[in-house]
């Protein structure tokens, strides 16, 4: 009796100088892979968050209160997310969760936390039914068919390349890529004359450059991350093959340069972070990631920064931490954030502009915009 | 001509898998354990090989320090996990070199980043026109090369040599063996170095080809290896040589006419079966 | 509450996923490396079946009996290859049914199915229900154990020739495991729907093979109790060490490896040396 009671009271001590030691912060969930297969990417989204949430508090945090991130390493897997999820809202007490990972937990912490009624914004996750979770959902990146539809009017309209060879990853992000741009391919007068496949694991692709050699399309439309597009765009050239390549915000980040070298040239993708930007938020982001990181701002930084702001402005306008008045602030979001301007509409789904950046003397570079608002317009439902 | 390109990339594939996969049918032979660490030393042939070039700028130094630290490091894995599992089920043994590799696999994430490293000026990267319309780089070359002089140095060392000798009798009859005065400790140590410098320098050759290490690069071999011994006649060398090249043209073939129904690990493993199926012991079963 | 619940459900699982191993591999002595397709199979009919309007009670049983049906035919195939070549052939089945449901738009492909409804009775129910299951499980673990199967399992695992020349039935038995073993695991794979409530074919993958063997090993190969904490040691690992999250999975390594070199009959070896210990000393 005496001990249990001694006990509480060391716990309510504890609790008492945790708090204090947290000045009454805004608590935000933040969950992302550090460990196993995807935590390069882990590693970026979580230094992308941390910057926004330094740079929020500089200026006062929201209504004099600091944001404060609550991080769990997921593993990038569905079964782990889910008691993250829960753990997040009912025992850290956080008024919303961003996700720094990818679709599989992204999508079960989704049901989460619409089932709690708490806020979620999926940062970079790409698959097509983590909004649908919900209208507490919220989507700051490009749906794949977005995504693709954009790339079947960059290869067949801006650059005007007709016979087209599709490199497809074999995961929710390439499947989803490849349905959006076959959907528009045959608007833009595309033909594809070739589709191979490959998996996450794949860094060797021999067969499929000696068959895309043969095939000699116009242009080539891989779907792929850095560590697989790095090797896979060598692999081509290395092969004698100079069809432009085209890719996605996958690549986006200084790695792919890193491993594809020279090969690494000309090539183009559509993302949403601009490294000839000139807003002033965009800038500040690629500055202070750089110096927070130690290499250069790449797509997973930039979605995760730009996700924390969007909920930082959604506090801000909504006054407090009420989670239905937080999610009202949220579908009304009117930011300008380091990936551009974001709004969402009915689903929770960003309405954006995506940037084309190609490499030019071993760094990104812009190479043009795609506005056009019919194409890009995700799903209401 | 596309039908031989994809032969000769399924082949240097091949020259691969083989590498990596002999070091781990000779532990098989001698120890009757899958051996999944195996794939930790390519990984860590790999960074080493990426390390040592940055640092010194010679690539041959980089193969060869790669090749003999892989190979101490495979005699230390022998020593630390495998005697002292050895009268136990080899399942045992099995789950305790799953944890190694995880935590290895861990290890060079904690250490090297996530991002893994590339190297900064990748040697031997001209292309040579073999036949009229296929090129390959002289990295691509390299592999195959590398496989076949360390892999026929092998034979030599097995077939010729006085430990070659005592080597292929302690695997064949480890009683008899002992009985005749062969010191089966030593083979044993012989095997494992022998075996993991293969990997090590299989590894330094995947992190040219790709100019890329990463921590989870030995995700594939840890399991496709096993396939590929299996696949062989488990512990039958000539056996996991035929495989590892079966594998890679299959694959090669594979990836490019059955890649829309099944992915690449699936047309191996859908190969594997059938093989299996017909020859419950292998391509080339043990004698 | 809620995040003890849905913690203890996720350890039930795994649980239940294990003991349907150690019958296969514990009991019967067949190494399978690929055990994770059944979870997957289970998971896929139940998901499938929920969506259309069944209740996940009834949906278990078409679960079951669809990862049995598939696990029979592996287990015809243990007639054929055996030892490390039927671990290598359970291994490339798994292999085989991730790259299969990648291609099928009928289940989603690589996007999944999500959405999968909750369950009626909501995330308590689904607990006790997956402790139900757990119990229900282990009871016919045990009483296998004790019959003649039992028997006939042991003298197989211990050597299959032999048990041939006792006249057992070998082949009859084998199927009997593979079938039981795999039925279990559909019955673990319609739960882990339904707690995830978004599956794809990555959430079947090698690793969770891998694991599941782990925790049969680490459990002691063949007990049940060894197996049972095993499995949920090790399925709460991930949560409970939140607090290292850097080098969460380095100590899950090198804890795996460490149990292996200096306790390689497992927990259950453990407890019974304890006991031994302690026994002694009285």
């Amino acid at each position: 009796m005496h001990r249990r009671a001694h006990r509480a009271l060391l716990a309510a001590t504890l609790a008492t100088m945790a708090a204090a030691a947290s000045a009454d912060s805004i608590k935000i969930g933040f969950n992302v892979p550090l460990t196993g297969f995807a935590a390069a990417d882990g590693t970026s989204a979580l230094k992308g968050a941390e910057l926004a949430v330094e740079q929020v508090n500089a200026r006062g945090g929201v209504g004099g209160k600091p944001l404060e991130l609550v991080v769990y390493d997921d593993q990038a897997s569905p079964k782990e997310a889910a008691p993250l999820a829960v753990k997040m809202i009912t025992q850290d007490e956080v008024v919303a969760g961003i996700s720094g990972s990818y679709s599989g937990s992204t999508r079960a912490a989704a049901t989460i936390f619409q089932e709690n009624a708490t806020p979620y914004i999926s940062a970079y996750a790409i698959h097509p039914d983590i909004t649908r979770a919900g209208e507490y959902v919220f989507r700051t990146s490009f749906m794949g068919e977005v995504q693709g539809r954009a790339g079947a009017k960059l290869i067949g309209e801006t650059l005007g390349k007709k016979r087209v060879v599709m490199i497809t990853l074999n995961n929710d992000f390439g499947q989803s890529l490849a349905a959006g741009f076959k959907e528009k391919a045959a608007a833009f007068g595309i033909e594809v004359i070739g589709e191979y496949d490959y998996g996450i694991k794949d860094r060797e692709f021999g067969p499929i450059v000696s068959k895309v050699k043969a095939d000699a399309p116009d242009a080539i439309y891989a779907s792929g991350y850095f560590f697989t597009a790095g090797p896979l765009v060598s692999q081509l050239r290395a092969a004698g093959i100079t069809a432009p390549v085209i890719g996605q915000e996958g690549y986006d980040g200084q790695k792919f340069i890193e491993i594809a070298g020279p090969a690494a040239e000309g090539v183009l993708i559509t993302t949403s972070l601009d490294r000839d930007s000139t807003d002033p938020v965009a800038r500040d982001f690629m500055a202070g990631f750089e110096k927070k990181a130690g290499y250069p701002a790449d797509m997973v930084g930039a979605s995760a920064h730009t996700a924390v702001l969007v909920m930082a402005s959604a506090l801000q306008s909504a006054g407090h931490t009420d989670k239905a008045a937080l999610r009202q602030a949220i579908a009304a979001t009117q930011v300008d954030a380091a990936t551009g301007h974001i709004s969402f509409n009915a689903l929770g789904e960003v309405k954006k502009d995506v940037q084309v950046q190609v490499v030019r003397d071993g760094a990104w570079h812009r190479h043009s915009v795609i506005s056009d608002a019919a194409l890009l317009a995700p799903p209401e439902k | 001509m596309l039908a031989l390109d994809l032969l000769i990339q399924g082949l240097v594939q091949g020259a691969i898998y083989a590498l990596v996969a002999v070091g781990l049918t000779l532990v098989y032979g001698l120890l009757r354990i899958l051996h999944v660490a195996h794939a930790a030393l390519f990984t860590l042939g790999g960074y080493l090989g990426v390390l040592v070039t940055n640092a010194t700028g010679s690539f041959a130094l980089a193969l060869a320090v790669a090749m003999g630290v892989a190979g101490v490091a495979g005699i230390a894995v022998y020593r630390l996990a495998y005697r002292p599992l050895l009268g136990r089920s080899p399942l045992i043994a099995l789950i305790a070199s799953i944890g190694l590799f995880i935590a290895s696999e861990e290890a060079f994430r904690i250490i090297f980043g996530a991002h893994g490293l590339s190297y900064v000026t990748p040697p031997l990267q001209a292309q040579i026109e073999i036949a009229p319309g296929i090129s390959l780089s002289l990295a691509r070359i390299a592999v195959v090369v590398l496989a076949v002089v360390l892999l026929s140095a092998l034979g030599w060392l097995s077939l010729s040599t006085r430990t070659g000798v005592a080597w292929r009798a302690s695997v064949s009859d480890p009683p008899i063996a002992q009985a005749f005065g062969i010191d089966i400790e030593r083979v044993r140590h012989l095997n494992f170095f022998v075996g993991s410098a293969l990997a090590g320098a299989a590894g330094v050759m995947v992190a040219l080809l790709n100019n890329l290490v990463e921590p989870t690069m030995g995700a594939v071999p840890s399991y496709k290896a096993l396939a590929i011994i299996v696949l062989g006649g488990l512990g039958n060398v000539r056996g996991t040589l035929v495989a590892a090249l079966a594998l890679g043209v299959v694959e090669s073939f594979g990836t490019i006419y059955a890649g829309h129904l099944l992915d690449r690990d699936a047309i191996a493993f859908a190969f594997l079966i059938l093989v299996l199926m017909l020859r419950p012991q292998g391509l080339l079963a043990r004698s | 509450m809620a995040y003890e619940i849905i913690v203890a459900t996720n350890v039930a699982i795994a649980i239940l996923f294990a003991l349907s191993l150690n019958v296969i591999t514990g009991f019967c002595g067949q190494v399978s490396l690929g055990h994770a397709a059944f979870l997957g199979i289970g998971a896929y009919t139940s998901a499938m079946l929920t969506k259309a309007g069944m209740p996940l009670v009834l949906s278990l049983v078409p679960a079951a009996v669809l990862a049995g049906a598939v696990g029979m035919v592996v287990g015809l195939a243990s007639l054929r290859v055996r030892h490390d070549f039927l671990a290598i052939t359970t291994m490339g089945v798994a292999f085989l049914f991730v790259g299969i449901v990648r291609k099928q738009d009928a289940l989603g492909g690589e996007i999944g199915i999500a959405g999968i409804p909750a369950p009626a009775f909501g995330r308590p129910g689904l607990l006790v229900l997956s402790v139900v299951c757990v119990v229900a499980f282990a009871a016919l673990a045990v009483a296998i154990r004790r019959s003649w199967a039992g028997f006939a399992f042991e003298s197989i695992a211990d050597d299959e020739d032999t048990a041939r020349l006792l006249g057992i039935d070998v082949p009859r038995f084998k199927l009997f495991a593979f079938v039981v073993g795999t039925a279990g695991a559909g019955v673990a794979g319609g739960l882990y729907a339904h707690q995830v409530r978004f599956i794809g074919p990555d959430s079947f993958g090698f690793v969770e093979s891998v694991t599941v063997l782990a925790m049969v090993i680490v459990g002691g190969i063949g007990s049940v109790w060894g197996v049972v904490v095993a499995a949920a040691l090790l399925s709460m690992l991930p949560q409970w060490f939140q607090l290292v999250d850097d080098y969460k999975l380095l100590l899950y390594g090198a804890l795996l490896f460490a149990t292996m070199r200096f306790a390689p009959d497992g927990l259950a070896g453990i407890a019974t040396r304890a006991l031994r210990r302690v026994r002694g000393a009285a």
